[in-house]
């Protein structure tokens, strides 16, 4: 007989039951984010019929809007959350196809530009976030958090710092919380300042780009603005995405001195492990669209596969953003958060419109 | 022998990542409209 004690298993969920799972929320993303389509076409068609005056809402927003207005009052039902939550993926299939839309050149003199400006909004961002953390009493490590959260892009950068500095979950819930809250209140400023500010699509991308939090938020202020703003957001927000590695690395390596988090033994696996492989994605498809792998007309089915995927994030967005639960995380953070965000967006303005000069836009 | 309890490990597996799964999904749209398996994609 045999001594040999059997650890019973847990039963790994099955790929084809996970899939399954997937299959409700997708549907209701597609549902939201295709009536938001059909609003944008017809609402603005029946009030130009009816003599009505009436703004030209974009897909994007009635979208959100719809997501909001489920998310805020019936709430997302336990069976659509997980396919809800796969709106993510749809932003960064979005974005790598996006990338056919660049030339390789563009994306190097571009992203040049907004390479230095990412450098210098990261530097400043975290500079200030880290000195009103100390002025609002803040925990250090949920200071560093929303830091590293305004500073370089959202929730991914809070987790991905949260797993490197040993942080509380309550700390992280914290500053996700006010991230994502700022992100939505982002979403309705955003292109109101800039028509208010007469910005060029140019600098209104390049400012979105740097100030709002979150990839899907920046997507979609972008888009609310203007299909080439939506383009220039997409491409600095991804290189702030390409800084999340370093900027992580680094605060590691800094609570790490401290005694209060594991110190990094391979610092090029770290750096690979936290760089966002959609960004290469991005690249790769631009290279290939720049040496003609696709013909014009591929390069626009591409185009709209890219928006069909940005469609399924934007609904996301909405679904995602429950103000009730954000309340419940309190005040605090939420007031740093959104100081910060304010001296940001304003400091990131000055930074566009000082490019701008510099580079006779 | 001991009543040692020996944990059958079982492999990880190769795990894609949901940025990689994005790319992944990404390039085989793009090649199903590169060789036209997709011709036009509506908007």
């Amino acid at each position: 007989m045999s001594d040999v004690i059997t650890v019973p298993q847990v039963r790994p969920v099955q790929p084809a039951l996970r899939f399954l799972r997937v299959v409700p929320g997708v549907i209701l993303l597609a549902a939201i984010g295709y009536a938001g389509k059909l609003l944008e076409q017809n609402v603005g068609a029946y009030a130009k019929a009816h003599h009505w005056t009436f703004p030209n809402i974009e897909y994007v927003l009635w979208a959100i809007v719809l997501g909001l207005v489920i998310s805020n009052t019936v709430g997302v039902p336990e069976i659509f959350r997980t396919g809800v939550a796969t709106y993510e993926f749809w932003l960064k299939a979005g974005i790598v196809l996006l990338g056919s839309r660049f030339l390789l050149g563009d994306i190097l003199k571009l992203g040049g530009i907004s390479l230095v400006l990412v450098a210098v909004e990261i530097t400043g961002s975290i500079a200030f976030m880290t000195f009103l953390g100390r002025l609002f009493r803040l925990k250090p490590k949920l200071t560093s958090l929303l830091a590293v959260g305004s500073a370089v892009c959202g929730v991914s950068a809070i987790i991905a710092t949260k797993g490197a500095i040993e942080a509380d979950d309550e700390d992280s819930s914290f500053s996700i919380a006010a991230i994502l809250a700022l992100g939505a209140l982002a979403l309705f400023t955003f292109p109101l300042i800039g028509h208010v500010l007469h910005l060029s699509d140019r600098a209104y991308g390049l400012w979105a780009g740097l100030a709002v939090d979150n990839t899907a938020e920046a997507t979609a202020a972008g888009a609310l603005y203007s299909d080439a703003a939506s383009k220039l957001a997409v491409l600095v927000k991804s290189t702030r995405n390409a800084m999340i590695g370093f900027v992580v690395l680094a605060y590691a390596i800094y609570w790490a001195s401290r005694g209060q988090a594991q110190s990094v033994g391979n610092k090029a696996a770290f750096l690979w492990q936290k760089f966002p492989k959609f960004v290469l994605g991005f690249l790769l498809i631009s290279v290939l669209a720049t040496y003609h792998f696709f013909n014009k007309e591929q390069v626009g089915a591409l185009a709209n596969l890219s928006r069909w995927a940005f469609l399924l994030t934007f609904a996301g967005v909405g679904l995602r953003t429950n103000f009730r639960e954000m309340r419940k995380q309190g005040l605090r953070p939420f007031a740093v958060g959104a100081i910060g965000e304010v001296v940001i967006a304003v400091f990131t303005l000055g930074l566009v419109a000082g490019a701008g000069k510099l580079f006779g836009w | 022998m001991s009543g040692e309890a020996k944990a059958v490990r079982k492999g990880n597996g190769w795990r894609l990542s949901l940025d990689a799964w994005a790319v992944l999904v990404a390039f085989l749209a793009a090649l199903l409209v590169r060789f036209g398996i997709f011709k036009h994609v509506p908007w």
